[in-house]
C-alpha cells in the first residue's frame, strides 16, 4: 500500500458501485419473508450490541477515571484487553454478523489494488466488533479525560492508534483465515485448532480453582508475571503509552515511558498491514488455490481398486452407507477430534477440585454421565443425516436402494460410533475415577438401549424434515436449524430425565440384575418404536425429496 | 408396435402458479440416443428430474420400459442409470471408493463392484490421483466420474442432464465414446444439452420443449422435413441457405423463435 489516499474518479465511480451492490442486495433481500425476519432479528441483536457498547463504555470510562484517580495508570492494561480480545475473537466466533467479500466476486472487475485493498478494509469496519469496540475505547478515552483533562489529547492519539491497530489485525487475520480455510486439508487443521482453542476455555475453570487455594503472595506473583508477559503486546503498548504521560517514572524522560511504547504500537499497525497487504496482493495477482488433482503420465495397467467392506448379515446397500459413513466420518478432523472430547471432560473435572473432583460427591454418576455427553456430541451427525452428503443426497433418490436401508446404514454408523465413545468413557471412568460397578455399568447399557433407538428415530425424522447442509472442516459459517437443535435438547432432556428416573427407582431394589430388568423393557419399547419409525421412513422421504435435494444442493 | 423405453402422458409439474412442465407426451423407443432441448427454464431439468423419480409430477404418468413409475420406482430405478443436475458426487470418497460404493448401492457383490470400478476408472482416465478425494477432482474429472457411476450396474436407459456442460474437449470425447458404446449394446440415452452441435452428431432422436409444453418431437430428418414445410413460402423464415439441409441449430431456432435476435441491434457496438 503505497502513494496518496486520494481515488482516481474511476475508482470513486467503483467505490460506488460496491457500496450501491450492497444497499440493492439489502433492499432486495427484504423482499421475502425470511429476508424481513432476518432485518427484525438484526435490528434486535443490533438494539443489544448498542445497549452493550454504551454499557461498556459507561463501565469501561468509569474503571479508567478510577484507575487514574487511584494513581494506577498502569492498570489500563486490564481495560484494554477486554477490548483487544473482543475485538479480535468476536469476528471469528460468529462470523455470521460480519460482512466478508468473496475476492473472487471482486476481482473480475478492473480495479485498482489500491482500491481492492480498501474495499477489503471496508468490509470489516462496519461489523459490530469495530462498533461496540471503538465505543469501548471512546468510554475509555472520556474516562481519562475526565480525570486527567491534560492527558486527553495524547490519550485520544493512542487510543485512536490503538483501534486502527485492532481494525487491521482484524482483518488481517480474516484475511489469512480465509486463505487456510481455502483448501481442504488447511481448513481441517483450522478446524481442529478452533476446536482446541474453545476447549481450552474449559480449563479456566480448574485454573481458578487451582489458584484460589493458593497464598495471596502466590497469586500476586502470578500476577506480575503476566502483567509482564502483556506488556508488548498492543493493549500493554497503549496501556504504558498513556500511562507514560501521566505517571511519568522517576528518571526516565517521556520518550522511553511514553513516545517508545507508542512507536512499538505503531509498529504492531505497520507489521499488519504490511502482513494483510501481502495476503491481498497474492489475491489480487489471481493466486492459484485449486486442489484439482495434476493430470500424470497415463497408466496402461488397469488400476487396483480394493473392493468395499464385507460385513456379513448386512445387505448390500446398508453396507455401502455404513463404509461411506465412516469413510467421510474419518476424513473429518474436527469430527473426529469430538471423540476424545468426553475423555477430556472426564479429565477436566477430575481436576477441577480435590479428590475426585466435580464427581466426588456421586461417582457412580461418573459413567452413565459421561455416556449421555457422548450422545450429545453426536447431535450434528444423528439429526442432520444428510447434512454432510450435499447434492450427494439426489444419489440417494436415484438409486434402488430403500430409504429405510440407506437411514439404517447411517444408523449402525452412528451406532458403532457412540459405542466406540461409550467405551473410551468407560475406560476414562476406570483410568481416572474408579471402575463402575457392574450395576452402573448395566443400567448405564440398558439405559443406551432404551435412549438410542428413540434418540435415533427422532434424528431420522429431523433429518428428512429440517435438513441442513454441512460443509465439512468449515467452522463459524454453518447454518443449523433453529427447529432441529431446539428439538434434540428437548428430546434428548425427555430422555435422559426418564432414564434418571429409572435408575433412581430401579436403585431402591439394591439388585443389578433387577435394575438390568427395569431398563429393558422401556428398552424394547424403544426398539419398537424404532422398527415403527423406520417402516415409514419410505414415505417420508419420497414426500420431502424435493425439500431434502434443494436444502442440501444448495451453497449458502 | 414396438412398446417405447420411454413413455409420458399429459405430464404436468406445477411449483405454485406456474407450470414448470404441462402436458408432455414422450416416446422415446428402444435404442435411440434422445436429445432433449430447449431455452434455459423451458423445463428439460424438471422433465429429467420427473423422468428419474427425483421429483414428483402434478398430475400425468411415466412408463419407463413398460413399468409404471411410481408404482415400480425401486424396479425402475435398478434399470436405470442418471446423472442429475450438480451429478450427485460424494466428496469426500475417493473415486474407486465412490464407484464401488454406487456400485454396491446398485445391488452388484464385492467382487464385480471392485472389478468394473477397476474398468471405468482406466475408461475415464481417472487413474492418475488414485488417493485424490473427488471434491478435489476438476470439473471435467467430476463428469466422467459421475457418467461412469451412471453406468456400473450396465443401466438399460441413461438419463443424463448436461453431461457435456463445462468439460473439455478431451473429457468430452471419452465422454461420447462411452455413451456410442452403450449405444451399441441395446441401451437407451436420453440428454438435455444446450450444445446443439453435440446432440446433431450424437442423437438419432430429438425432442424440443418450449416454455413447459413438448413443441416438436421425432428424428432429426423428420424435424427437419417438418420445419420446411412448415415455413415454405414465409419469406422471414430462410435461416438456412436454399438447397442446403437446416442445421438443428437452425431448426430450434425456427421452433422456438430465436431467430428474432438477427433483428436486434446494440447501440454502442455499432
Amino acid at each position: 500500500m503505497t502513494g496518496r489516499v486520494s481515488l482516481t474518479p474511476q475508482a470513486r465511480q467503483q467505490l460506488g458501485a460496491v457500496a450501491d451492490l450492497r444497499w440493492r442486495m439489502f433492499v432486495n433481500s427484504l423482499r421475502t419473508f425470511r429476508g424481513r425476519l432476518e432485518l427484525a432479528s438484526r435490528i434486535f441483536i443490533g438494539l443489544a450490541f448498542v445497549g452493550g457498547g454504551i454499557g461498556g463504555a459507561i463501565g469501561l470510562g468509569g474503571a479508567a477515571w478510577f484507575v487514574l484517580l487511584q494513581g494506577n495508570a498502569e492498570w489500563l492494561g486490564g481495560l484494554l484487553w477486554p477490548v483487544f480480545l473482543f475485538w479480535q475473537l468476536f469476528p471469528l466466533m460468529a462470523t455470521a454478523f460480519t460482512q466478508n467479500v468473496e475476492s473472487a466476486n471482486l476481482l473480475r472487475f478492473p480495479l485498482s489494488y489500491r482500491l481492492y485493498f480498501l474495499i477489503r478494509l471496508a468490509y470489516g469496519s462496519l461489523d459490530p466488533a469495530t462498533a461496540v469496540g471503538s465505543l469501548w475505547l471512546i468510554g475509555i478515552d472520556i474516562g481519562i479525560g475526565v480525570a486527567r483533562p491534560s492527558v486527553l489529547p495524547w490519550a485520544t492519539i493512542v487510543l485512536l492508534t490503538f483501534a486502527v491497530v485492532n481494525l487491521v489485525l482484524a482483518r488481517m487475520l480474516f484475511a489469512w483465515l480465509e486463505r487456510w480455510l481455502a483448501q481442504r486439508r488447511t481448513r481441517e487443521i483450522m478446524g481442529i485448532l478452533f476446536f482446541l482453542f474453545i476447549l481450552s476455555f474449559q480449563l479456566i475453570g480448574p485454573l481458578i480453582a487451582v489458584y484460589e487455594h493458593r497464598s495471596i503472595p502466590e497469586t500476586r506473583m502470578l500476577g506480575q508475571k503476566l502483567s509482564n508477559a502483556q506488556r508488548p503486546l498492543p493493549p500493554g503498548l497503549a496501556a504504558a503509552a498513556i500511562a507514560g504521560s501521566v505517571q511519568p517514572q522517576p528518571g526516565s524522560s517521556v520518550v522511553t515511558t511514553s513516545v517508545i511504547p507508542f512507536l512499538l504500537l505503531l509498529f504492531y499497525g505497520i507489521a499488519f498491514v504490511w502482513l494483510l497487504n501481502f495476503r491481498l496482493r497474492a489475491e489480487y495477482r489471481g493466486e492459484n488455490l485449486s486442489e484439482s488433482a495434476g493430470r500424470k503420465a497415463l497408466t496402461s495397467r488397469l488400476p487396483a481398486v480394493r473392493p468395499g467392506w464385507n460385513l456379513p448379515g448386512l445387505p448390500g446397500p446398508v453396507a455401502a452407507v455404513f463404509e461411506k459413513e465412516l469413510r467421510y466420518l474419518s476424513r473429518s478432523g474436527p469430527m473426529l477430534f469430538t471423540l476424545i472430547v468426553p475423555l477430556f471432560m472426564l479429565a477436566v473435572f477430575r481436576s477441577s477440585g480435590k479428590n475426585q473432583g466435580l464427581f466426588a460427591h456421586a461417582p457412580g454418576l461418573t459413567f452413565p454421565l459421561g455416556a449421555a455427553y457422548s450422545l450429545l456430541l453426536l447431535t450434528n451427525l444423528s439429526y442432520n443425516n444428510f447434512g454432510a452428503d450435499g447434492s450427494g443426497t439426489q444419489f440417494f433418490f436415484a438409486s434402488p436402494a430403500r430409504f429405510r436401508q440407506i437411514m439404517l446404514g447411517k444408523n449402525l454408523a452412528h451406532a458403532a460410533v457412540f459405542a466406540v465413545e461409550v467405551l473410551l468413557v468407560w475406560l476414562g471412568t476406570c483410568l481416572l475415577y474408579r471402575p463402575p460397578s457392574l450395576g452402573v455399568t448395566l443400567a448405564t447399557l440398558a439405559g443406551i438401549l432404551f435412549v438410542l433407538p428413540i434418540d435415533l428415530a427422532a434424528g431420522n425424522l429431523f433429518s428428512i424434515y429440517s435438513p441442513s447442509r454441512v460443509e465439512a472442516g468449515v467452522f463459524g459459517r454453518q447454518r443449523a436449524s433453529l427447529t432441529t437443535v431446539l428439538a434434540s435438547f428437548g428430546i434428548r432432556g425427555a430422555l435422559f430425565g426418564m432414564g434418571a428416573l429409572m435408575l433412581w427407582f430401579s436403585r431402591g431394589y439394591g439388585n443389578s440384575w433387577m435394575e438390568l430388568l427395569i431398563f429393558l423393557l422401556p428398552a424394547a419399547f424403544a426398539v419398537a418404536l424404532y422398527v415403527f419409525a423406520m417402516e415409514r421412513v419410505d414415505g417420508m422421504a419420497l414426500n420431502h425429496r424435493e425439500n431434502l435435494i434443494s436444502n442440501l444442493g444448495r451453497r449458502e | 408396435m414396438v412398446s417405447p423405453t420411454i413413455s409420458t402422458q399429459n405430464l404436468t409439474r406445477r411449483f405454485g402458479d406456474l407450470a414448470a412442465v404441462e402436458d408432455v407426451n414422450l416416446r422415446v423407443a428402444p435404442g435411440q440416443f434422445f436429445g432433449f432441448l430447449g431455452p434455459n427454464g423451458a423445463g428439460k431439468s424438471t422433465t429429467l428430474k420427473m423422468l428419474t423419480g427425483l421429483l414428483a409430477p402434478t398430475t400425468g404418468r411415466i412408463q419407463i420400459l413398460g413399468l409404471d413409475l411410481v408404482s415400480n420406482m425401486v424396479e425402475v430405478k435398478r434399470q436405470i442409470g442418471v446423472v442429475p443436475e450438480g451429478m450427485a458426487l460424494f466428496g469426500r470418497l475417493t473415486g474407486s471408493e465412490y464407484l464401488n460404493f454406487v456400485g454396491r448401492m446398485y445391488g452388484l457383490d464385492h467382487e464385480t463392484a471392485a472389478k468394473r470400478t477397476a474398468e471405468l476408472l482406466d475408461f475415464m482416465q481417472l487413474t492418475d490421483q488414485p488417493r485424490a478425494l473427488v471434491t478435489d477432482y476438476s470439473h471435467g474429472m467430476q463428469k466422467k466420474l459421475a457418467l461412469a457411476a451412471a453406468v456400473i450396474h450396465g443401466p438399460k436407459v441413461l438419463f443424463l442432464d448436461e453431461p457435456f456442460e463445462g468439460v473439455d474437449a478431451i473429457a468430452a470425447g471419452t465422454l461420447k465414446a462411452m455413451l456410442q458404446r452403450m449405444i451399441a449394446r441395446g441401451a437407451t440415452v436420453f440428454l438435455t444439452s444446450h450444445v446443439l452441435e453435440i446432440v446433431e452428431r450424437l442423437c438419432t432422436h430429438v425432442g424440443i420443449i418450449h416454455r413447459g409444453r413438448l413443441v416438436a418431437q421425432g428424428s432429426l430428418e423428420e424435424l427437419r422435413a417438418g420445419v420446411e414445410a412448415q415455413s415454405a413460402g414465409l419469406p422471414s423464415a430462410g435461416a438456412g441457405v436454399p438447397g442446403e439441409k437446416l442445421t438443428l441449430e437452425q431448426i430450434f431456432l425456427l421452433i422456438v423463435g430465436g431467430s428474432r435476435t438477427d433483428r436486434q441491434e446494440l447501440s454502442w457496438l455499432g
